[in-house]
């Protein structure tokens, strides 16, 4: 009897109670055998992140060598910090930096709270089938590649013969602007197309939080006298704060990424100089030139600053919200 | 639950395995060099001959008759297959395929001159090592062979192309398209501005006396105050782009435009020195011209950006009255709606015709890593033959023509039935007559379809085709008489001397691209004043990238007696 104690509840040996308190650990292996149907699941996916992940991190050193055809990427001489200076003594750089940096904080910041509102909007929607046709309408676009976007933007935009500029016409105004070539349309009409894209796939991820709030949380909102709006305020949003933030944290390492596709296809001689960003000039110079070690020297920095963005903004999070990747 | 677990665990693994399998299976065929007894005398090897081709999808035609296919593996041995890269810009797709390394049995790519970008790429990979040395290779072969007599090949393929002084008589890469016959203008076509005929007519105008940018701005504003409407009843835009849409042609400013024939902004000034156009005060003319037809309406806006749809569209409704660019073969002006106007005269105030002494299109190069790359030069010789042109350009014997008594191949009526009313269809058969390309790549040069053929194009001495539209083209051109005194010219033009300037740098080529981009720029900026802070940004740019040098670079290499050509 001396050997029984009660533990939460339950009657235990004192040899149940150590091997509680002190479980003995399998060894490594012990585990990865015991556990090797799930390994052997995990496989293809590690197996995808070296080859298209990691591996092509080794071209990176490119970056700082002499790139041949015939030496590849690795045989070639070094150059030192060469492609470096090359895109910081051209005098244009700053602009490319500032433009890419514009259009991030744009996408980043600007846009982010669209979805969300998107999402606590179709939270609001009381019938099941309406809610669904307003989430197919909305995240179609996503499926629509840039390349018909633009054109249809470059259609609805045409000077004189654009719906747009035919509009403006009938009601007695000039119908000749060329919206497309305007430098100060340019990031508005980036940023409004961007959104009305993307809102719809984004805001599943927001809804799918939404949907995990428990609806206790509510009941008791409800019956401390909160509306709606305070509902939305008190309960769903700190609901969704964690999503909200991963989502950031995950989204700032492409801070000196702009999206490429997008100001490309948009680029024009008129907003040459507000539409340039670091993305379309590595395609300019570094591609179609053939200037591959220059190319990597540009993709290494976005990639390097992107990383210092993420490991800071993941700091702050972790400290002032509780919330952090890891 | 956790035998289904196992089963999809395992079959995982084996897929796993297959795809490592193949990834690594050596896919090379075998080549068999012994002559079988029956095999006929142009058997070169029973063998797979691979090429990629860095070229737009319908150039590239990899896509083959299988009986066509199978005529070449009869009479050659070969198994002749064609890939391509689909990308959005040749030249990046060159350079993708360059650094991956894998290029076939050979490769294929636009080459029409030795200043176009893709000569930057070849140039460095032939240097490399990547490319088989071809001249022993064209010794032993009968077309290919011209390509080492001094006086067959134009000026800018044999010096800067093909046989490159520090190459020491090797050659790496072929240039092709090379005409037999040196000044030979080949079919004959009217490219540049063309004007509603309806309008010339109502204005009662001679549009060939259109010579100068001042005239044609006269016109234009005649036509703008004359409110012509087109077919829809909207009011017609003047000046609409060329009909492959936005792009800045010189053909509606030449005159404005500091270059010759060749269109790389450079020619000589008074002094007899080399001048980029950045260093004159033409670009910003340009400009001044440009914003003048923009902002008073007699330009459409989008003169630099349409979409190639748009425009066609504009030229089937008679939405423009002057397109910038066309020839009289497009089937959008079948019914001559649109005439020759102009020509505006070059910078230097001639407007004559002038023909290039012969002149060069696409090339292809057989990689290093090339087995046996002499039967991929015999191959080449055997479709540059007469039966491998005859193949490529009629298709099969019985099958798509006959012969007459002088050995021409007579086109057989379906065939060409067939042409016009189902060109889809058509184009399955094969061959170039019917528009497929697959022997443009290694059997395309040594081009003289009269002599070969007896006929100039596909089934002409047939049917004679309705192109009364073209020829009235070329009649309202006076063609023949401008034929007639036109100027043969040989020579290299200046940017041919780039990567010898410079090398794999690769700067100053970017900055002269800038220039036009910034050109571009200069045309939509708001003032004269931003668009001259624009242009002096893009010279300053060239300079600093080595402009002056290089035009002291060729000056002696004028001075050393190569003939350069503006």
């Amino acid at each position: 009897m001396e050997n029984l104690v009660v533990h939460n509840g339950i009657l235990k040996t004192r040899q149940e109670l150590e091997l509680h308190y002190n479980p003995v650990k399998d060894s490594f292996w012990t585990r990865i055998t015991k556990h090797k149907v799930f390994y052997i699941m995990l496989f293809p996916c590690l197996l995808f992140f070296l080859v298209f992940s990691y591996w092509p991190m080794g071209g990176l050193v490119l970056a700082f060598k002499e790139y041949g055809f015939n030496t590849g990427i690795f045989g070639g001489d070094w150059v030192g910090l060469q492609y470096f200076e090359k895109f910081f003594s051209d005098p244009r750089s700053s602009l490319y930096i500032n433009n890419t940096i514009i259009i991030s904080i744009l996408k980043l910041f600007i846009a982010l709270p669209f979805p969300i509102l998107l999402a606590l909007m179709f939270n609001e929607v009381q019938s099941n089938k309406l809610r669904g046709t307003f989430q197919s309408i909305s995240y179609l676009p996503y499926f629509i590649s840039w390349v018909v976007v633009v054109g249809l933007m470059n259609q609805l935009l045409a000077p004189n013969t654009g719906l747009i500029n035919q509009m403006i016409e009938a009601f007695g105004g000039d119908g000749s602007t060329f919206f497309m070539m305007e430098e100060g349309l340019f990031f508005p009409l980036a940023f409004i197309s961007y959104v009305w894209k993307g809102i719809g796939w984004d805001s599943i991820i927001y809804y799918a939080a939404i949907v995990a709030i428990a609806p206790t949380l509510y009941e008791a909102a409800s019956i401390d006298g909160a509306g709606k709006i305070r509902q939305v305020w008190h309960v769903t949003l700190p609901g969704i704060a964690a999503t909200i933030i991963i989502l950031f944290i995950l989204s700032l390492g492409d801070i000196l990424s702009s999206g490429f596709d997008q100001v490309y296809l948009m680029q024009n001689p008129g907003n040459a100089d507000v539409s340039e960003t670091i993305d379309t000039y590595i395609v300019r110079t570094g591609l179609q030139g053939g200037q591959f070690g220059y190319a990597t020297a540009i993709g290494l920095m976005q990639g390097i600053a992107g990383l210092i963005i993420t490991i800071i903004v993941n700091k702050i999070t972790s400290k002032k919200f509780g919330t952090s990747l890891w | 639950m956790k035998q289904s677990l196992r089963k999809l665990v395992i079959s995982m693994v084996l897929m796993l395995a297959a795809f490592a399998l193949v990834a690594c299976s050596d896919n090379a065929s075998a080549i068999n060099t012994e002559k079988p007894e029956d095999a006929p005398d142009t058997w070169i090897a029973d063998r797979t001959i691979t090429g990629l081709v860095f070229q737009s999808a319908n150039d590239a035609s990899v896509d083959m008759n299988p009986e066509i296919k199978e005529y070449i593996k009869e009479r050659t041995g070969i198994n002749f297959e064609l890939q391509t890269v689909t990308a959005e810009d040749s030249t990046e797709a060159l350079a993708s395929g360059l650094a991956a390394g894998d290029l076939a049995d050979f490769t294929a790519f636009y080459l029409n001159n030795s200043g176009r970008p893709e000569m930057q790429l070849l140039l460095k990979a032939a240097n490399e090592g990547m490319f088989t040395d071809l001249t022993p290779l064209m010794e032993d072969t009968e077309t290919y062979s011209k390509y080492l007599d001094e006086d067959y090949l134009p000026a800018d393929t044999r010096d800067n192309i093909m046989f490159r002084d520090e190459w020491d008589g090797a050659s790496y890469l072929v240039h092709m398209a090379i005409n037999r016959e040196g000044g030979d203008a080949g079919r004959p076509t009217v490219g540049g501005l063309y004007i509603k005929k309806d309008i010339v007519e109502a204005l009662g105008i001679d549009p060939l006396e259109v010579n100068n940018s001042e005239e044609l701005y006269d016109l234009a504003v005649q036509i703008k105050n004359e409110n012509f409407t087109d077919d829809n009843g909207t009011e017609i835009t003047v000046i609409g782009p060329t009909a492959w849409g936005g792009s800045d042609r010189d053909w509606l400013y030449n005159d404005l435009v500091w270059t010759g024939i060749s269109g790389e902004k450079f020619m000589k000034n008074d002094d007899g020195e080399i001048q980029h156009e950045a260093q004159t005060d033409y670009g910003i003319k340009r400009v001044e011209y440009v914003q003048q037809l923009m902002n008073e309406g007699l330009m459409t806006p989008e003169y630099y950006t349409m979409e190639e749809t748009r425009a066609k569209e504009g030229i089937v409704n008679g939405s423009f009255a002057i397109v910038s660019d066309m020839h009289n073969y497009m089937p959008e002006n079948n019914d001559l709606a649109y005439i020759p106007l102009g020509p505006i005269e070059r910078v230097d105030g001639t407007n004559d015709m002038v023909i290039p002494y012969k002149s060069g299109y696409a090339g292809w190069a057989i990689p290093s890593t090339t087995e046996h790359p002499e039967h991929v030069m015999q191959f080449a010789d055997w479709l540059a033959s007469e039966e491998g042109k005859r193949l490529y350009f009629y298709g099969l014997e019985g099958r798509d023509y006959e012969l007459d008594e002088q050995g021409n191949p007579i086109v057989k009526q379906e065939v060409l039935d067939l042409l016009e009313s189902n060109p889809e269809e058509a184009k399955k058969r094969g061959y170039r007559g019917v528009g497929a390309y697959w022997g443009e790549h290694l059997g395309y040069t040594d081009m003289a379809n009269e002599a070969d053929f007896g006929e100039l194009e596909y089934g002409s001495s047939v049917v004679q085709k309705d192109t009364s539209a073209a020829t009235e083209a070329l009649e309202l051109y006076n063609y023949d008489e401008r034929l007639e005194n036109a100027r043969v010219i040989d020579g290299m033009t200046v940017q041919s001397f780039l990567y010898e300037f410079e090398g794999d740098d690769g700067n100053l080529t970017t900055a002269f691209n800038r220039y036009n981009e910034d050109m571009l720029r200069a045309y939509y900026a708001k003032t004269l004043e931003e668009a001259q802070i624009i242009l002096d940004e893009s010279l300053t740019n060239l300079e600093n990238n080595g402009l002056n040098e290089f035009l002291d670079f060729v000056e002696q290499k004028e001075a050393d007696g190569v003939t350069i050509k503006f």
